[in-house]
């Protein structure tokens, strides 16, 4: 017999991961669509998210919100230097997309190596926003942490709409990746835009790494799982809108949370594959990409 | 002689091993309209690409009589030189008001400047304002070169370049476009405007290059050429 509260219980969380990669999932989506390159290297921005916000709260004594303040710009720098040092030159080289995506990866394996070196391998974690909790509803248990994965995750989705609809630079983001030649000819620094993303990408991915660590642990090399699910949920959304990433991870999350409350923590990553090939042999285009062709076709 | 809007000299291009554009010069006075004409793959869009550094290569580029061949696109842009590429390059998924809004990047983030702008446009072509949530891609081909024609024109260009403008349209419609051309170069805009069809180009412009090949063959009067007899004279070089 299931346990209803046990599942509750698992659901629950699954709701939280599954926002988790959908924010990571978004990191892919906005590098993708500026440039065409799928960056690999996604989840080691929720690594150093998470490693750097836990040794500056460790070691410098801050408060966790001027922490986090600090470690976003901080990660946002590392993902612009991996699109200076790294894919501009391998661009301006004539390298395919596929090098080019390689050398991301790469770039993930050296960037742990160097974490590896300097923080040690020990995994660290640091205390929930606030302290306290959980509340309890009918039997199951939603830590405080909790409310934060999805408020903050609320607000960067919406913040994220804002920026891609609102602002000069959003609205060229988009541009340079609906026809970067159409957008160049209108002054748009297409190569600028370029940094941005990566910028963008690795802050979102800072983000989700700080969010999670409370309720999970972090580690030099947390960033491959973490990678895979957002890659995941990007794919399972479309990868196009930030609201695709986020459902894809939501569901991504709660099926991963069903598959260990029915079948046992092994069958987690059975579950994402899973969950993908359905999705993907269902929904060539990914589930939002459908949703909305068969409500235009239904005009 | 005054200093030419646009002077290039000697300007080639190529693709990989293709020289697509043989060393080519040509010059656009202040507040002319000049018309480059050319069969299919003479090398047209290859020049307005190298002139536009999309396709780089070597040569002169002088806008105001200042050499502009180091600039990136996005500099050109900003110095005034707007390009209207064949096939429209419109940003699809996207409304209306975005791609003018877009078109007006150089404005920076003055909303009253972009709303001017944007005025100017309507009274160009007053059909994009009652269009102005439609997405770009589901509108017709006439209202789609109408937007790229008045994005172009939120620009601010001081020279506006246009490839094959009227390809793909119905004659009455493409006659209504290219009218419009002729009002803004009557108002004081460079243009210089690409075509492969000629009565209605030629009807615009004083001047007329004829390009075949990747290379300039002749550059004459508008009223030499009288009928498409005449050009095929040239493009069978
Ligand atoms: N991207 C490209 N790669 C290789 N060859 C090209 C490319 N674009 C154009 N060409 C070649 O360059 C020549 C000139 O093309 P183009 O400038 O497009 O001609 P036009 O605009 O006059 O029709 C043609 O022979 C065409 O096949
Ligand atoms: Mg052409």
């Amino acid at each position: 017999m299931i346990d209803v509260v046990q599942l509750a219980q698992n659901l629950i969380n699954g709701v939280g991961l599954g926002l988790i990669y959908g924010l990571i999932g978004i990191g892919f989506c906005v590098i993708y669509n500026a440039s065409g390159i799928v960056n690999f290297g996604q989840g080691v921005f929720v690594m150093l998210g998470g490693m750097i916000c836990a040794t500056f709260l460790a070691h410098a004594g801050l408060p966790i919100w001027l922490a986090a303040l600090v470690t976003v710009p901080v990660v946002a720098l590392i993902g612009v230097a991996m699109e200076v040092a790294i894919v501009r030159p391998m661009w301006k080289r004539g390298a395919s997309i596929f090098a080019i995506i390689l050398a991301t990866l790469a770039c993930q394996m050296l960037i742990e190596q160097v974490t590896l070196l300097g923080l040690g391998d020990q995994p660290r974690t640091f205390d929930s926003f606030t302290p306290g909790g959980p509340l309890m509803v009918g039997g199951v248990a939603l830590p405080y942490q909790f409310f934060w994965v999805l408020g903050c995750g609320a607000l960067m989705v919406a913040g994220l709409w804002a920026f891609f609809t609102r602002t000069r630079s959003g609205r060229a983001l988009r541009a340079c990746s609906q026809n970067a030649e159409a957008a160049a000819l209108l002054g748009v620094p297409v190569r600028r835009m370029m940094m941005l993303s990566f910028a963008l990408s690795a802050g979102l991915g800072a983000v989700a790494g700080i969010l999670i660590t409370p309720s999970q642990i972090t580690a030099y090399n947390i960033g491959t799982p973490f990678g895979v699910n957002g890659f995941i949920a990007a794919i399972i959304g479309g990868f196009g809108s930030a609201a695709g990433a986020v459902t894809g991870g939501i569901l991504l999350g709660v099926f991963q949370a069903l598959a260990i409350a029915l079948l046992g923590a092994s069958f987690k990553n059975v579950a994402a594959l899973s969950v993908l090939l359905v999705v993907l042999l269902v929904f060539p285009q990914g589930i939002l990409a459908q949703i909305k062709t068969l409500r235009s076709s239904r005009r | 002689m005054t200093t030419p809007l646009l002077e290039i000299r000697d300007l080639s291009a190529r693709y990989g091993h293709v020289e697509a554009l043989k060393p080519t010069s040509l010059t656009v006075a202040e507040g002319e309209l000049v018309t480059i004409l050319g069969p299919n793959g003479a090398g047209k869009s290859t020049l307005l690409r190298a002139v536009t550094r999309l396709t780089p290569g070597p040569g002169a580029i002088l806008f105001k009589g200042r050499d502009v061949s180091a600039l990136p696109t996005h500099k050109l842009s900003e110095l005034g030189i707007i390009l209207v590429q064949e096939g429209r390059g419109l940003f699809g998924d996207m409304s209306v008001r975005e791609n003018l809004v877009l078109g007006a990047y150089n404005a920076g983030g003055d909303t009253a400047e972009i709303a001017a702008r944007m005025e100017k446009v309507f009274s160009l072509f007053p059909r994009l304002k009652e269009r102005l949530d439609q997405k770009a891609a589901l509108m017709s081909g006439g209202e789609q070169q109408m937007l790229a024609i008045g994005r172009a024109m939120m620009a601010g260009p001081k020279l506006l370049m246009l490839d094959e403008p009227s390809l793909g349209l119905a004659p009455r419609v493409a006659g209504e476009i290219l009218e419009t051309l002729g009002e803004l170069n009557r108002q004081g805009l460079g243009i210089l405007l690409v075509e492969q069809k000629a009565p209605l180009a030629l009807r615009l412009a004083r001047r007329v290059y004829v390009l075949s090949l990747g290379r300039i063959v002749a550059e004459l009067p508008s009223h030499e050429i009288k009928s498409h007899h005449d050009l095929a004279r040239y493009y069978l070089h």
